[in-house]
């Protein structure tokens, strides 16, 4: 049931990246109007796929590779399902929805099913530390579609070709609010996260366990993203500059996962 | 009785021939009953700028055409000659087309224009107000505007026919919502104060913006702009100050040089601006340097650039044409089927009539010859009925079929012919 909850999922979210996809092939002004109703529909169903791992294993998604990388693809589909409801911001899901599709397609490559290896970091405490710090990569991922679909529009606009782009993405003004309310959304929720997490580690080893990856991680995470919210001080071209560093940030955060993976080859977990 | 439309458009007629020919709103009503009396069953006339068309049905005496040509001619003071190059004529299908495509406004002057819409609800809902003087768009017309107008709907809505900015004044006001959003609130400043700095003023303010300041080169035009439409008025040397808080800075002087230059835009940004600054430069000459263009948060468009947009935008609204077409297709094809459907009713009502008339009158005499008790009659009655139901059901079905087909004609005049329906004396 699981397996097949998050398989009719990934159809969804594909379905409608397709259909976004198209559109702007076609050089349609905005996405069909079903796009959104699709995207509540697939969040809804992966919703099922989660409750459904946690009852059927007795946990929570959130340990493991597969249930981890499914947890984070259905935060950015939240985080899509809520900006696309509060605005005229479908368009980023150009973007979003290929990661999500990626997310959960390695998840079911993976597997989404327990690592069954005893967590000494459990209980509520790791939970909020969890889910915190995903909800803070998914802002990173937003401010990151956000950030690039500025960047694309500002260059049409600046340009003056008044192509597929042009009609199709939002105004900069609405993507530089979306960037800018996803990074500080998800700014808060990395910190809290990542205090959590460190507050646990100082009380119950009386270490900073800074050579643990998910440390190492997370502290880059948190320090490219205090830069990103950073960049948006500042005088003229300063919301530019923020969807530039929110480009290269989110790439950076990604590359950085992809080494510290490769480096725990055979690792079942997250990090 | 078939349905046509008569008329003149931009496409075939020059503007001094439309204007004399376009009929005012008062004038209308009275159109519209003259040509209903001089052989029109049912008549919409269709008048705005760039077309008058008017849509008839015949009647008795198939008359419409010419009722609705020597209208538009005796209007027009048109030749014969000056008739057979500006007025088209459609008939049936075409005539249903070639609404559809009006009304869709794959017709107008400007490609996907959707003001278009609005101007045929209006020629028909004149037509079809009871008046005292009967309804000149009877149940034909009414139908094929109501489908028209369903059509024109699901254009608008299945393709991208009407999207975009299709004139210069829109594509400013798009450029501008691409860069703000909503333009709700955003300060504004006009530089000048002559025609196209009020049109520029009127756009935007539609749009909702706010803080206008108008600034000339002399106080007297600005303040009698501001005096029209609000806002406050200012001379050109507080334009560095305005610089600085200005959204959007629309400029159409008629100055021989530039009014803003680079480094009064780049001195605002110096000075602690960080909002975006969209510079909207309609003049010619050029209001505005064309280098404050390359200032980082500046946005600079000139009359090219808008005229670009809109470019795009219809050549974007030309691919959506076929599509277009196809949702006309299947509105013709519904029209053709109701409308053809109902010119087999007159058929079938009399085959019914002469089968009931043959069946009372049998009955009657097997009444009266066999003293048959109530009950019994009774269900004479019933079985006779149901037997001439069951007998009519495959003429009447195949008539209706035909009409579907478009084989109305051939198969009612077969029915005539075989049942003898003319000899009886046609309808009933």
């Amino acid at each position: 049931m699981v397996t097949i909850l998050h398989g009719v999922a990934l159809l969804g979210y594909l379905a409608v990246g397709v259909l976004q996809t198209v559109s702007f092939a076609r050089g349609r002004a905005d996405v069909p109007r079903g796009a959104t109703a699709l995207v509540g529909a697939a969040v809804l169903v992966q919703l099922g796929a989660l409750v459904a791992f946690a009852l059927r294993f007795g946990e929570l998604p959130l340990v493991g590779l597969g249930p981890s990388l499914s947890t984070l693809a259905f935060l950015i589909a939240l985080f899509l399902l809520f900006a696309t409801l509060a605005s005229d911001a479908r368009p980023v899901g150009l973007v979003l929805l290929p990661v999500i599709v990626a997310l959960l397609g390695a998840a079911l490559l993976t597997g989404v099913r327990p690592t069954g290896e005893p967590l000494a970091f459990s209980g509520a405490w790791f939970s909020f530390h969890v889910v915190l710090a995903f909800v803070g990569v998914a802002g990173f991922a937003f401010a990151f579609a956000a950030g690039l679909l500025y960047l694309l529009q500002f260059r049409e606009l600046k340009s003056k070709r008044f192509g597929r782009i042009f009609r199709f993405f939002p105004a900069l003004h609405t993507l530089d609010r979306l960037g800018r309310g996803s990074a500080v959304v998800g700014f808060c929720a990395l910190t809290a996260g990542l205090m959590l997490g460190w507050a646990w580690t100082i009380r119950f080893r009386g270490t900073f366990a800074m050579d643990d990856p998910q440390v190492i991680w997370g502290a880059l995470t948190w320090v490219i993203f205090a830069g990103v919210l950073g960049a948006r001080i500042g005088g003229p071209g300063s919301n530019r500059r923020a969807a530039l560093v929110s480009v290269w940030g989110f790439a950076l955060v990604v590359l950085a996962y992809v080494v510290l993976r490769l480096a725990q080859a055979g690792g079942a977990a997250f990090l | 009785m078939a349905v046509h439309v008569v008329g003149l458009s931009h496409h075939t007629t020059p503007l001094p021939i439309r204007e004399r020919v376009a009929l005012e709103a008062a004038e209308l009503d009275d159109a519209l009953h003259s040509l209903h009396y001089a052989g029109a069953a049912e008549v919409v006339i269709l008048s705005t700028c760039n077309r008058t068309e008017i849509y008839a049905r015949d009647g008795a005496d198939a008359a419409a055409v010419d009722a609705a040509r020597d209208f538009l001619c005796t209007r027009g003071g048109l030749s014969d000659d000056d008739a057979a190059r500006f007025v088209y004529t459609r008939s049936e299908d075409e005539a249903a087309r070639h609404l559809f495509r009006v009304v869709s406004g794959i017709d107008s002057l400007v490609l996907g224009e959707p003001q278009i819409q609005g101007q045929v609800r209006s020629a028909y809902e004149l037509a079809a107000r009871q008046n005292g003087r009967g309804r000149p768009a009877g149940p034909i017309l009414s139908r094929l505007f109501e489908t028209a107008l369903s059509v024109g709907g699901r254009v608008r809505a299945e393709t991208q026919l009407g999207a975009g900015a299709a004139s210069v004044p829109s594509a400013a006001v798009a450029l501008a919502r691409k860069i703000f959003g909503s333009l709700e609130g955003r300060s504004t400043v006009i530089v000048g104060a002559g025609e196209m700095s009020e049109l520029a003023l009127q756009c935007l303010l539609d749009e909702g913006v706010s803080g206008v300041v108008v600034a000339n080169r002399t106080a007297q035009r600005a303040e009698a702009l501001v005096a029209k439409y609000g806002g406050a008025a200012a001379t050109f040397d507080r334009l560095p100050e305005l610089l600085r808080t200005a959204s959007i800075v629309a400029c159409a002087t008629a100055a021989p040089h530039h009014v803003i230059t680079a480094e009064m835009v780049a001195r605002a940004f110096r000075e602690g601006r960080r909002d975006p600054m969209l510079l909207l430069d309609i003049a010619l000459p050029r209001d505005v340097e064309p280098a404050a263009g390359s200032i980082d948060g500046v946005f600079l468009y000139d009359v090219d650039d808008l005229q670009q947009v809109v470019d795009s935008t219809l050549a974007q609204r030309r691919g959506e044409i076929e599509r277009a077409d196809t949702i006309i297709g299947d509105g013709v094809a519904e029209f053709m089927t109701w409308y053809r459907g109902r010119s087999v009713v007159p058929v079938i009502q009399a085959l019914r009539g002469h089968a009931e008339r043959l069946r009372q009158a049998e009955l009657e005499r097997v009444l009266r010859s066999a003293n048959l008790d109530p009950e019994t009659a009774a269900t004479v009655d019933v079985l006779t009925k149901q037997l001439l139901n069951k007998i009519l059901h495959a003429p009447t079905t195949r008539l209706r079929e035909a009409a579907k087909d478009g084989r109305e004609g051939e198969v009612a005049e077969a029915a005539r012919y075989l049942f003898g329906l003319d000899e009886i004396g046609g309808t009933d």
